[in-house]
């Protein structure tokens, strides 16, 4: 018993130092347009690869541009379209997976089907074959990747949902007279919901990579917008003179990510609720 | 004219897919049965015997393969979807376990109002009104209404299902093994609940168990079902005690004696 408390307050407290951290890093993104020092796209090819000053706290890339106001810029594409895909592709998700689970025979052996055809692929190779046909830029990989990350979350809440159709809950609501689109919405959305505030802190992560790592591959965000994957892609040719123009942006995904998956980790063990692979 | 009629209903389950269709297990086998306005049925049976399948079959959740179910004189499964609803409306259900029969996720209140909901047109204030008369009715407090299941104990939750199954005011309820998860203080209280809600509303139960106890208790007639077939069936429960069928006498020797050493194993 005392273990389990240690392990409950251990819990807790990571929990608290994670929402810290990321409250910090959200505010900081939000706030970018105001806080940065300089504007991240200005040009100043006599002040390039300068070390850090009081003007420019963490030096300037290979155009003169301050490299502080383009990793808080950057955090905004980052942050927020990892959070517009994985809010998108939860919603398709939850829809499609709800309604399949629910009305079962035919659309649930067409859906399910085809969702397990998308599953055989790697995700990241998907992605970049629908970037390949869409064309390079932000808006065509974010509608990849919801293209492609839907189908996890249409598995997961089928299978949710199958689970508690067999509820007699659910029997009594058709007796009860509720429509099926009634009972969906009612009865079983409201039940499924709650462990995707875990699935949310583990996934966020994983978008974030997949959004640097198109940026990196020079498929995401065009130059000269700030993005941290096209940063350390920016940074590469300077590797051994100026390392730290990759270092920025890579410390910055690490912790990021790092602290989705150990919030993700924690909350999944406090709420018992397990990842999805 | 009878207020149910089940005819020669026959249902069996089998998987299948689109390329195969693999033999199916027959659960009813030609069962005809009839309840009257007000009647009780007792319908007994062991585990596995069909007497639930037979229950979703007349709440018109599974279509039978053969036979048909004559709710107020109209085949359920041979009318359009809006008969099929206003049929609905007058033929509720009770189910085993109490706690899996309610939304975790919702008050007393919004369970209670569902079917209110669903048929009637309501002004909020009036609905909460009858919600607190019927939670009254059942024996809980109006001031229940805004706790959620996990604040109330089995018996509690029973008297719920059985408030959501009465708001409509329907003739017949379909009581599943209503009182078998139930300790038997709780038992006993409920099956006078459900006694006296006969009376009041005029009610007419098909009171599916395996407890012949219970069953004696509430009901009028009592009918036995076997491996899908129902073998036994008696108007008056007064002679079925006396019936010489190896089935009737089979779930009387299951009675336990009051006293351990009168039992015998």
């Amino acid at each position: 018993m005392i273990a389990s408390i240690r392990t409950g307050l251990k819990s807790q407290k990571t929990v608290a130092v994670c929402s810290v951290i990321l409250f910090v890093l959200f505010s900081l993104t939000i706030l970018a347009p105001w806080i940065s020092p300089h504007d991240p796209v200005e040009v100043n090819l006599a002040l390039k690869l300068q070390s850090p000053t009081w003007e420019y706290p963490l030096g300037t890339d290979h155009l003169g541009r301050c490299n502080l106001s383009r990793l808080l810029h950057g955090a905004q594409v980052s942050l927020g379209f990892a959070s517009l895909i994985f809010i998108s592709s939860l919603l398709i998700g939850l829809l499609i997976g709800t309604f399949s689970g629910y009305k079962g025979g035919v659309i649930d052996l067409i859906l399910m089907r085809f969702c397990e055809g998308v599953m055989a692929f790697p995700s990241l190779v998907l992605i970049l074959g629908l970037v390949g046909i869409f064309g390079p830029g932000l808006p065509q990989v974010v509608l990849a990747m919801v293209l492609v990350q839907w189908v996890y979350y249409a598995r997961m809440f089928r299978g949710m949902v199958l689970s508690l159709k067999e509820r007699n809950f659910i029997t009594a609501a058709r007796i009860s007279g509720s429509s099926q689109w009634t009972i969906i919405r009612r009865h079983l959305i409201p039940n499924v919901l709650p462990p995707i505030i875990v699935m949310g802190t583990l996934e966020i992560g994983w978008a974030i990579m997949d959004i640097a790592a198109m940026s990196f591959l020079g498929l995401g965000i065009q130059p000269p917008s700030p993005e941290w994957g096209s940063m350390i892609h920016e940074g590469k040719s300077y590797i051994r003179s100026n390392p730290e123009l990759m270092l920025y942006p890579g410390i910055m995904i690490l912790i990021v990510v790092i602290t989705f998956n150990v919030l993700g980790e924690a909350l999944s063990d406090r709420f018992g609720v397990k990842r999805r692979f | 004219m009878s207020l149910l009629q089940v005819k020669n209903v026959t249902h069996g389950y089998g998987s299948s897919n689109l390329f195969w269709q693999a033999k199916r297990a027959t659960v009813l086998d030609d069962v005809s049965l009839t309840i009257e306005h007000g009647q009780c049925l007792g319908l007994l049976g062991t585990s596995g015997a069909g007497k639930s399948t037979l229950g979703k079959v007349i709440l018109g959740l599974e279509k039978p393969q053969k036979g048909q179910i004559l709710f107020q004189g109209i085949d359920l499964y041979d009318t359009n979807a809006s008969t099929r609803r206003h049929l609905r409306r007058d033929l509720q259900v009770v189910f085993q376990d109490c706690y899996s029969s309610v939304n975790p996720r919702m008050t007393a209140e919004q369970i209670i109002g569902e079917p209110l909901q669903n048929f009637e047109s309501l002004s909020p204030n009036e609905q909460k009104r009858t919600i607190g008369e019927l939670l009254e009715t059942v024996g809980l407090s109006p001031e229940d209404m805004r706790k959620y299941p996990h604040q109330f104990s089995g018996g509690q939750l029973q008297r719920i299902n059985i408030a959501r199954a009465i708001a409509l005011k329907p003739k017949m309820l379909i009581l599943d093994e209503a009182v078998s998860s139930l300790d038997m203080v709780t038992q006993a209280n409920i099956l006078t609940l459900l006694k006296d809600l006969k009376t009041i509303f005029g009610l007419s139960y098909l009171f599916i168990t395996h407890d012949i106890k219970a069953a004696y208790t509430i009901s009028d007639a009592l009918a036995v079902m076997e491996k899908g077939e129902l073998v036994v069936q008696c108007e008056d429960k007064t002679q079925f005690l006396q019936l010489p069928h190896p089935s009737v006498q089979r779930l009387l020797q299951s009675i336990l004696s009051e006293h351990p050493r009168s039992r015998s194993l």
